[in-house]
C-alpha cells in the first residue's frame, strides 16, 4: 500500500497526500475502518513536516472522508448508502467546471471529454466497467 | 596480550573502513545521491576501489608497523595503548579525508553530468508498513535494567564486608589497577554507569523505532523488505550490546563484592570474550545486513518504473554526513556513508540522546 508524493512539484504535499488518500479508498485498498498510520509515523517515513500530514487528514476530516478520533489516530468512514449528500454533489461541481471549461479551451469535445472520464473511473474502479 | 587486542581491533577496523562502499545502497555514493539509472557508472566504481586500496593500504601500514612496535621492542604496558590508539585514529583520519575528496569529485561529477534532472522526484512511503516492523519493543531493553538495580540493592547490603579500596579501572589482564576509596558512591559508580548505558540503549531504541522508513521510489518492494529486516536486525544487535554489557559490568561488580569469586583465568577471559563476540556480530551486521539491509537478498521483484527519482536530500546531508533537517520528525536517520545510524542534527532530542548519558558517565567518573 504505496503513496507516492513530489515535494518539488506546484501541488503542495498535503494535497497530493490528500489525494493519494482518497485514490487508495475510492480503488478499495484502504477500506472501511482501517487505521490511517499515525501523523508522526508517516511524517517520519516521508521526511516531511508533521504539519503536512496533519493538514491532509484534516483536509479528509473536513471531506467526512476519515475520522480522527483524538488519541487513537485517523480511521477511513464507511462509503456512505445513500449516495452522496447535496452539498457533495455540489462541491464536485464546481471542482470539475474549471477543468472541464479548460478541456473545452484546449479543444476538446464531448465525447472525448467523457471518455477520458470513463476510463478514468475504469482505472479506479475496476468492477464497474 | 595487549598488542594482540590491538592488533585485532586495527586489522578490524581496516577491514570494515576498506569495505564500507560495498555495504552500502547503491544509490547513495559518497553521501550524494545517485539516481538508480547512473548508479553503475565507470567513474563512481573507480572512485570506490580507489578509496578502499588506499584505504586497505594504510590500514596495512599501520598493522605492520604496530606489529613491529609491539612485538619487536620490549615496549612499555601505556606505550603500546598509545601507539595503538595513534594507529587506529591515523586510519580513521585517512579514510576521512579520502571520504571527503571523492564526496567532493562525485557531487561534481553528478552536476556535470546532469544526472536525474529530467526525472521526476518523488517520496514513496508505505501506509502498511508499521504492522510489519520487528523491531524489539523497548520494554524488553529496560529488562536488564532491573538487573542493574538488584544489583546496586545487594551491593548497598554488602557495604559493610566490602573491601577499603573500590577498583576503578581494569587492565588488559583483567585485573584492576586504579583504585578509589569506599564510600556509598563509589561502590556503586560502576552501576550507574551501567545503568545510564543501558537507559540510553532504551531511548536509541524507541526513537530509532520512531524514526522514518526512506523507501527506494525505484525499488520500492524490495527496500521495503531491506528496510524492515535492517531495523530488526539493528534491534537485535543492540539488544546484544545491552546484555553483554550487563553480563561485563555485573561481573566485575560481582569480583568487587567477592574478591576472585571465579578465578582470575575468567577476569581475563570474560573480556576478551565480549570484545571478541561484539566484533563477531559488528561483522555480520555489516557484511550480512548492510547498510539499510543492502546486502540482504529479497525473492520478490520491483515492477519497471521509469521517469522517476528519489528525492534528493542532499541538501540536508552536510558534507554528505551530518544530518540537519528539521522538517523531518525523526530522530534517527541511517548513515550514509557507513553502516547503522547517525542523529538528525535538526532535532534537539537527538543531541539529548547522546550527549546527556555521556555526560552523566563523565560526571560520575570524575567523582570518583
Amino acid at each position: 500500500m504505496f503513496i507516492q508524493i513530489e515535494p518539488t512539484s506546484e501541488i503542495p504535499i498535503y494535497t497530493q497526500l490528500a489525494n493519494q488518500l482518497i485514490e487508495l479508498i475510492a480503488t478499495g485498498t484502504l477500506q472501511t475502518s482501517e487505521a490511517l498510520p499515525s501523523v508522526r509515523s508517516l511524517a517520519a517515513d516521508l521526511g516531511v513536516n508533521m504539519h503536512t500530514v496533519n493538514k491532509a487528514y484534516h483536509e479528509l476530516e473536513k471531506k467526512n472522508i476519515i475520522q480522527i478520533i483524538p488519541k487513537s489516530g485517523a480511521v477511513v468512514n464507511e462509503i456512505s448508502s445513500t449516495g452522496p449528500s447535496d452539498s457533495q454533489i455540489e462541491h464536485i461541481k464546481q471542482v470539475m467546471k474549471p477543468l472541464i471549461a479548460e478541456s473545452i479551451v484546449y479543444g476538446m469535445d464531448k465525447k472525448q471529454i467523457l471518455s477520458i472520464a470513463t476510463s478514468l473511473i475504469s482505472g479506479i474502479r475496476r468492477d464497474e466497467e | 596480550m595487549t598488542v594482540s587486542i590491538f592488533l585485532a581491533n586495527i586489522v578490524f577496523l581496516t577491514l570494515i573502513q576498506a569495505a564500507i562502499p560495498r555495504l552500502l545502497k547503491k544509490s547513495i555514493v559518497f553521501g550524494v545521491t545517485i539516481p538508480e539509472v547512473n548508479v553503475e557508472d565507470q567513474k563512481l566504481s573507480t572512485y570506490k576501489k580507489i578509496y578502499s586500496a588506499i584505504t586497505l593500504l594504510v590500514g596495512l601500514i599501520g598493522i605492520l608497523l604496530f606489529a613491529f612496535l609491539g612485538l619487536g621492542k620490549q615496549l612499555q604496558e601505556e606505550k603500546i595503548v598509545i601507539t595503538g590508539l595513534i594507529v587506529q585514529f591515523s586510519i580513521l583520519f585517512v579514510s576521512m579525508i579520502l571520504y571527503l575528496y571523492f564526496h567532493i569529485q562525485t557531487t561534481k561529477r553528478k552536476r556535470k553530468m546532469k544526472w536525474g534532472e529530467n526525472l521526476k522526484k518523488v517520496r514513496v512511503a508505505d501506509l502498511a508498513r508499521r504492522s510489519n516492523d520487528e523491531m524489539l519493543p523497548s520494554i524488553i531493553f529496560a529488562l536488564p535494567m532491573a538487573i542493574t538495580i538488584g544489583l546496586i540493592v545487594y551491593t548497598i547490603s554488602q557495604y559493610s564486608a566490602m573491601p577499603d579500596m573500590i577498583p576503578t579501572h581494569w587492565g588488559p589482564n583483567g585485573q584492576p589497577d586504579a583504585f578509589t576509596e569506599k564510600n556509598p558512591f563509589s561502590v556503586i559508580a560502576l552501576l550507574l554507569i551501567l545503568l545510564v548505558m543501558q537507559g540510553m540503549m532504551v531511548a536509541i531504541n524507541t526513537f530509532t523505532k520512531k524514526s522514518g522508513v526512506k523507501l527506494n521510489a525505484t525499488k520500492r518492494n524490495t527496500s521495503r523488505i531491506q528496510q524492515l529486516s535492517f531495523r530488526k536486525y539493528t534491534s537485535w544487535f543492540m539488544f546484544l550490546t545491552t546484555i553483554l554489557l550487563t553480563i561485563l559490568f555485573g561481573f566485575f561488580q560481582l569480583t568487587t563484592i567477592h574478591g576472585e569469586f571465579a578465578g582470575s583465568m575468567m577476569m581475563m577471559v570474560l573480556p576478551l570474550a565480549f570484545l571478541l563476540v561484539i566484533l563477531l556480530a559488528t561483522a555480520l551486521y555489516a557484511f550480512k545486513v548492510g547498510q539499510g539491509g543492502s546486502r540482504i537478498r529479497t525473492e520478490v521483484i520491483d515492477e519497471e518504473t521509469t521517469g522517476i527519482t528519489d528525492l534528493d536530500d542532499d541538501q540536508y546531508w552536510k558534507a554528505g554526513v551530518f544530518y540537519v533537517n528539521k522538517n523531518d520528525p525523526s530522530i534517527f536517520v541511517e548513515k550514509r556513508f557507513g553502516v547503522g545510524w547517525t542523529i538528525n542534527f535538526g532535532n534537539p532530542i537527538g543531541y539529548l540522546i547522546l550527549i546527556g548519558p555521556l555526560l552523566i558517565i563523565f560526571v560520575i567518573s570524575f567523582l570518583l
